[in-house]
């Protein structure tokens, strides 16, 4: 058997929604992660959908994706024997993991400057809302703040629309995502020195790369930039350039694009399905020999040449609608590509689930969570290791693993 | 100095656009030399892109080293530029792999066999090397060579579909969302966790992030709902099934926000606590006890009302004060934040210091994202501001290739080094 990545490391998580996912990715990575949950459980495992809509504290399936690989114990840090356990948890392990409000273990026995004296070589990561030093640090959090006031959800949607968050929790994920980094980078200085140290990480400056060039915007020209919907950042609509509805779905079109095939390319496809219409003769055919890379470049500096075809533009885009209209949105993606044509599928869970890659290369994994009792197929991992592949295990029901964890301490506690 | 858990290691990063060059780029904060090969024959489009750094009369400075766009996805690497499409090239790349502990990559499978840098060849010359390869689809299968951007990844990956309004067509999110967090971060932790196995083994080994599978993974759920029950979700708005109101509510206009004067302040409520100190903190207390709102289930079966009703109680208020107000209620709530906020008024993050701001020889001072991760003993942190187009080429060429003045100059004269 192969040996896994993090073969041996050994984490404790007191993670909800902001953590799960990194403790996901260092479990699937093959470190040793055990989840310990308050009584109850916490909010992740009340998250909907549920499997097969059994509504119950095992059976969420947000839970389920965020928490692969672990082992779960219940411990109630207000009481003092839960604490101790906790407490020897804490000690033997490699990372410590956590999204709790700021200073909420350290009152519970459980803060780095604490665990440090007995275990100095302690990755000790917290991930929060907003950091553990600040004014705000202590704010309430969720994460569509974190998408709020780390300044994604301005760029998002229509300007008559309220500003769009991102689906999939993506503060969440940013920030576990973040701390994935900074505890690995971590680990691997606490194993060569033997010296552990803090990682802090707040999802609110998380997604701050993902302003993609508004921060420098601002920093460069004073500018703000906002949400503009389907146009983008064209002043002028162009067409094979956005969504376009297809017979039962939708495609996003790319064609005027650095790589890639152009306009007349798309146009001979649609000609040989006789679905060019009059795109063939002036003036439609000449102006389509020029919509590349470079008239976008024009445009976007001076819109008037493009205003000053309007009429002939927008017939271009009805007609390649209608030939996008009559195809599978699926067949128009790949058929396109095949081409070299900028196409992109538009794809629901779906589409991603018989996607003829993802599928082709076996990526999705099955996984029998014991609340399952059957094995259920699993998205994969993020990453490909050639040496140590990545593999997931079934994530657990709530305490699932008491009885082995304490067993284990009991052994430690009995070899000292 | 300060000592930095990747200290001694180097990384040839022969990326380009935006996922690739910021994981180099974090890399780098972490203590890695990274030497970004590039060329002036075949630019990094975002060394032409916007934002530019303007001059003294507003207009944008004419150069390829003052886009906002390049630099702050490129600081403290060395710029070394390189025309791989010449055997000179490509054997001066392999003598580069040969020196370095990391290579990665985001071209497609078809420019990595033509430059000769699959993980194959790369291996004979150096076991130990770590090679990541970050295509879009993936090193082989049958969609290999399908072409994409961000804004292609976006849609293909779901994000499209499942983000927005229902009622609109699946616009995307406004940004090359994945390319800045997501496939770079993935990336980074694999190749964390392969430095990890080699410091224990001696081994090498290829890291592959076909950029779809790391994308669909931040919409794990979603993908799951359809696997096991069958459910194909579609898009919510701003809403989240376990919490009401939750969404962005618009206040008052704010003209001193430059180019977004409309604001809006996010509010979730996931608890009923939260939802009744809500209602007290706008003075409509009797809401909270309304038998139309009371429970989770009676404000999702009143949604649009009760949204509607939230939206009144703060449209003629600033958005700042209904955050600070909510917070210190305990209820999540923030300002949908634009960059003027995020880098001029925000306390909080300037507080702590996020942005970091570097002196550059052509921009000036200029702001650059931090690390997203604080190390309290080993902070992570940009050592110098992003190369000019070649800067380090000699000095890559002396000191880490170790060629002497006169092959320098040939590979000059012969046009490769650039």
């Amino acid at each position: 058997m192969t040996e896994r990545a993090l073969e041996g490391v050994r984490v404790v998580e007191f993670t909800d929604e902001l953590g799960s996912y990194c403790g996901k990715l260092l479990a699937d990575l093959g470190a040793d992660v055990v989840k310990v949950e308050p009584p109850g459980g916490g909010l992740q495992r009340r998250n909907p959908p549920f499997f097969h809509d059994r509504e119950g504290i095992d059976t969420s399936l947000d839970f389920w994706f965020h928490n692969t690989s672990k082992r779960s114990i219940v411990l109630d840090l207000d009481d003092p024997k839960d604490r101790e356990i906790a407490t020897k948890l804490a000690r033997r392990a490699q990372i410590l993991l956590e999204d709790m409000p700021p200073g909420h273990l350290a009152e519970h026995g459980l803060g780095f400057d604490e665990l440090k004296a007995s275990n100095p070589a302690l990755v000790y990561t917290s991930v929060t809302g907003f950091g553990q030093t600040g004014p705000h640090s202590h704010w309430a959090y969720s994460d569509i703040v974190g998408q709020a006031t780390g300044g994604v959800m301005t760029l998002a949607g229509e300007p008559a629309d309220p500003p769009n968050q991102i689906a999939g929790r993506q503060a969440n994920i940013s920030a576990s995502i973040q701390a994935a980094q900074g505890t690995m980078a971590a680990l691997l200085y606490a194993e060569a020195t033997s010296q552990g140290q803090q990682v802090d990480v707040s999802a609110q400056e998380s997604l701050s790369m993902s302003q993609e060039t508004a921060m420098q915007t601002w920093d460069f020209q004073k500018r703000n930039r906002t949400r503009t919907g389907e146009r983008g950042m064209l002043p002028i609509s162009l067409p094979a350039l956005g969504v376009y509805e297809a017979l039962d779905g939708y495609v996003y079109v790319m064609v005027l694009a650095p790589a890639g095939a152009d306009l007349p390319e798309l146009v001979a496809w649609m000609a040989e399905e006789d679905k060019a219409e009059d795109l063939g003769e002036e003036p439609y055919a000449s102006l389509i020999g020029t919509l590349n890379m470079a008239y976008l470049t024009q445009v976007m500096t001076d819109p008037s040449k493009a205003a000053a075809v309007a009429g002939q533009l927008q017939h271009i885009h009805e007609v390649i609608g209608r030939f996008i209209a009559s195809k599978p949105a699926r067949d128009v993606y790949e058929q396109g590509q095949q081409r070299s044509l900028l196409f992109g599928l538009v794809s629901t869970p779906e589409d991603l689930a018989n996607n003829t890659q993802l599928r082709a290369r076996n990526w999705f994994q099955e996984v029998e969570p014991a609340a399952a009792g059957e094995a259920v197929e699993f998205p994969g991992l993020p990453y490909r290791l050639s040496e140590t592949p990545g593999r997931l295990g079934p994530p657990p029901k709530l305490d699932e693993h008491r009885d082995s964890i304490l067993a284990e301490l009991d052994t430690v506690e009995a070899a000292r | 100095m300060t000592v930095k858990p990747l200290d001694g290691i180097r990384v040839a990063d022969f990326s380009w656009f935006g996922a690739g060059p910021i994981a180099g780029q974090a890399l780098a904060t972490y203590g890695a030399e990274v030497v970004r090969v590039e060329s002036s024959k075949r630019l990094d489009s975002l060394r032409v892109g916007q934002p530019f750094k303007l001059d003294d009369e507003g207009k944008p400075i004419s150069s390829y080293n003052v886009s906002g766009y390049f630099n702050n996805f490129n600081a403290g690497k060395l710029s070394f530029t390189l025309d791989m499409n010449t055997p000179k090239g490509k054997e001066l790349a392999h003598r580069l792999v040969v020196e370095s502990d990391v290579f990665l990559t985001n071209f497609t499978p078809r420019v990595v066999d033509r430059w000769e840098l699959g993980y194959e060849q790369l291996k004979q010359i150096n076991p130990r090397i770590i090679a990541a390869y970050a295509p879009m689809q993936g090193m082989e299968g049958p969609h290999r060579d399908f072409l994409g951007f961000g804004a292609v990844l976006t849609p293909v990956t779901g994000i499209s579909h499942l983000s927005g309004f229902p009622h609109r067509p699946p616009i995307g999110v406004g940004t090359n969302y994945p390319d800045y967090v997501v496939n770079p971060g993935h990336t980074v932790t694999a190749i964390l966790a392969a430095l990890r196995y080699r410091n224990r083994t001696g081994k090498g080994q290829m890291v592959e992030l076909p950029q779809v599978e790391s994308v669909v993974n931040i919409l794990g759920t979603s993908l799951l709902n359809y696997l096991a029950n069958g459910v194909n979700e579609g898009r919510i708005g701003n809403r989240h099934p376990a919490a009401a109101p939750h969404g962005a509510f618009r206040c008052a206009d704010d003209p001193t926000s430059l180019g977004s004067e409309d604001r809006w302040v996010a509010i979730a409520c996931r608890t009923d606590v939260q939802w009744q100190a809500l209602c007290d903190a706008f003075g409509h207390s009797a809401m909270a006890t309304d038998t139309k709102y009371a429970t989770l289930a009676d404000r999702k079966a009143n949604e649009d009302q009760l949204e509607a009703m939230v939206g009144e109680w703060v449209r003629e208020l600033r958005a700042e004060d209904v955050a600070v107000l909510l917070q210190s209620r305990g209820v999540p709530a923030g300002v949908v934040q634009n960059s003027q906020d995020i880098l001029d008024k925000d306390e909080h993050m300037k507080a702590r210091g996020y942005y970091q701001y570097l002196d550059h020889s052509e921009t000036g001072r200029s702001a650059y994202d931090g690390p997203g991760a604080r190390l309290s003993l080993t902070p992570a942190g940009h050592r110098a501001p992003a190369p000019l187009l070649g800067e380090h080429t000699f000095e890559v060429c002396e000191r880490v290739l170790g060629l002497d003045p006169d092959e320098i100059g040939e590979l000059v004269a012969a046009g490769i080094l650039a």
